[in-house]
């Protein structure tokens, strides 16, 4: 049942445990075409944790992801055990939702070019100037065109973000998960990473961030949303959350300990 | 008495030998039995050049059986050999060659005597020379089995090494036995083993495949675990991230993982390669002519221990040559993390 205005992505109920630990805890989220959500709170609330189930890093215990409408990722064999879908099928998914992480993980035997390349060429198995094509264009959206010769080990903690986020780019997703993009990076390298990410929220890419970075949650998210220990704890727009909901003490004591 | 103390137990020996003669019984021509006892005498006392003179008194004469003179002839040659007097010694050994050229003892004290004369470094050269040939067919063998492991090793190394990390139980289980097996047992004995065990449950080996055979087996165990731990350093991360654009496992391992394991693998293997070379030697036990077997011939046959030292040279050389390309590789390996 597709329908004109319906969410891009749909989390209903999403629990996920490790042993005695709930790390989310029946999670429900909608995020429509071009929305911009970003996720906060204090280390160990699950935000992570809750990214990766999308982009089926983690395997769900309970919950139903839906995207563009269709139910994906999980399956019920002949006893009703639901388990992760077939493979190739996790990686078609994978390849329409791109994924940042906050260490980069470049691949470091590949110079900047190769690897944004490395999606269409080994994943959509484009020929090598199809996918060198794509490559020169994600690298110039990113601004590092004159880079993509050399390894990521020469570069600088915000241009390899910027590659991350150019090689993710290069597979066309039509979501994109950011996990913390700028908290392994000095602060004046913030700066540029959000400016990358800015661009692609004018161009109107939907996408879920998970963040400290408060200045930036203000200005970019379309709703912003505060989750601790595996739970949605307030949610709003940037003008309402942080007028509003700093009333909620444990926004308001985490938001100090950030600012 | 003025003897060098080097030459004071080869003196012994000669003086010994010349006294063993003289109590043969022998039918010389009667006056010479004085001349005998004399010189006899002056080499008791120590005196060679004195027992010298004295049985230089013994003449070759027509019709006589020579006995004697020969007798007389090859001692002065010995006692002249004992004083270092190398050109003397020769000739007295060609007097007796002048009336019976075919004496066999002359012949052979002339040859000692010439090799005696010859330099340290020209023997061994010689040696060397003698012995070359047949070392360097046994090391083409042993490059031969070198290369041959270094070719099926790292792949049955990888194998195992996915294997081993496989999460389906059965492929993880038995690699692990294959290692356990391999890494548990010496190699001489799986050698054996399959050379000689194999054959009574009907399966019959030529040295060169049970050779293989062995060290391929063996060599790709140890390899597993190397591989395997190469793999298990890259940092997690990188799966992820090649998840995360779409990849398959395989795809993963093969475009990401495994070439980030190379410069990380060269070291250990290299060490490995290195011991296989060594390792190699543990097949002249199961009929293979390779070096160690090709020296050990060498080395029975004239027991002379340039065979051996040739040897482990060849083998030092390979061992050299090897840690050098090694040393290349690895640093080929990791070009992507010289800034």
């Amino acid at each position: 049942m597709k329908t004109a205005n319906q969410p891009l992505l749909s989390l209903k109920g999403i629990t996920k445990r490790f042993g005695a630990l709930t790390a989310v805890n029946g999670v429900d989220l909608d995020v429509c075409p071009g929305e911009i959500v970003v996720i906060i709170g204090p280390s160990g609330s699950g935000k992570s944790t809750l990214l990766r189930s999308v982009n089926f890093l983690e395997e769900i215990d309970e919950g139903t992801i839906l995207f563009e409408g269709d139910e994906i990722g999980y399956v019920r064999n002949k006893q009703g055990r639901r388990h992760l879908d077939a493979p190739a099928k996790i990686c078609a998914l994978r390849s329409e939702i791109g994924m940042v992480f906050q260490h980069f993980n470049l691949f470091p035997h590949m110079t900047v070019l190769g690897n944004v390349m490395e999606g269409p060429l080994t994943v959509q198995k484009k020929s090598t100037a199809a996918a060198r094509e794509i490559a020169l264009d994600m690298l110039a959206k990113v601004g590092l065109s004159e880079k993509r010769d050399v390894f990521p080990a020469t570069l600088s903690g915000g241009q390899k973000q910027r590659v991350a986020i150019a090689r993710a780019l290069a597979m066309r997703p039509k979501l994109m998960l950011f996990d913390e993009p700028t908290s392994a990076l000095d602060p004046e390298l913030i700066g540029e990473v959000f400016d990358t990410i800015r661009s692609l929220g004018r161009e109107g890419m939907t996408m879920i961030i998970v963040t400290h970075q408060m200045g930036f949650a203000k200005e970019m998210a379309d709703r912003v949303i505060f989750m601790e220990n595996g739970s949605f704890v307030a949610q709003g727009t940037p003008e309402d959350f942080f007028a509003n909901q700093m009333e909620h003490d444990r926004i308001k004591s985490f938001l100090n300990r950030i600012l | 008495m003025k003897l060098l103390s080097g030459r004071i137990s080869k003196t012994a020996i000669l003086l010994f030998s010349c006294l063993l003669l003289l109590l043969v019984p022998v039918s010389y021509a009667k006056d010479y039995d004085q001349v005998f006892s004399d010189a006899n005498e002056a080499m008791g006392n120590g005196d060679l050049p004195a027992a010298i003179t004295i049985l230089k008194k013994v003449q070759f004469e027509k019709g006589d059986d020579g006995g004697a003179f020969v007798r007389s002839r090859m001692q002065i040659a010995r006692l002249q050999f004992a004083l270092k007097d190398m050109p003397a010694a020769s000739a007295t050994a060609r007097e007796v060659l002048a009336v019976y050229p075919d004496n066999s003892e002359a012949l052979n004290f002339i040859a000692s005597v010439k090799q005696e004369q010859k330099p340290r470094y020209v023997v061994f050269i010689e040696d060397c020379l003698r012995f070359l040939p047949q070392l360097l067919k046994g090391a083409v063998m042993t490059i031969a089995l070198v290369v041959c492991i270094i070719l099926i090793s790292p792949l049955g190394g990888l194998l195992i090494a996915l294997g081993r990390i496989s999460a389906f139980k059965p492929v993880s289980g038995l690699c692990w036995f294959f290692i356990w097996l391999f890494r548990g047992t010496p190699l001489l004995l799986q050698l054996f083993f399959i050379y000689y065990g194999l054959p009574s449950l009907g399966i019959t080996f030529k040295p060169f495949t049970a050779a293989i055979l062995g060290l391929g087996l063996n060599y790709s165990a140890y390899l597993g675990e190397i591989i395997r731990g190469g793999i298990q350093s890259i940092e997690h991360g990188q799966m992820e991230a090649a998840k995360a654009i779409g990849m398959t496992y395989w795809q993963a391992m093969r475009r990401v993982i495994i070439p980030q394991t190379y410069k990380r693998l060269m070291p250990p293997i290299g060490n490995e390669f290195i011991a296989l070379i060594k390792d190699t030697a543990l097949v002249s036990t199961i009929a293979m002519v390779e070096l160690m077997r090709s020296a050990d011939q060498m080395f029975n046959a004239y027991f002379n221990v340039t065979a051996l030292i040739l040897a482990a040279l060849i083998y030092l050389l390979f061992t050299t040559i090897f840690t050098f390309i090694f040393e290349k590789i690895e640093i080929r390996a990791g070009i992507y993390e010289n800034r």
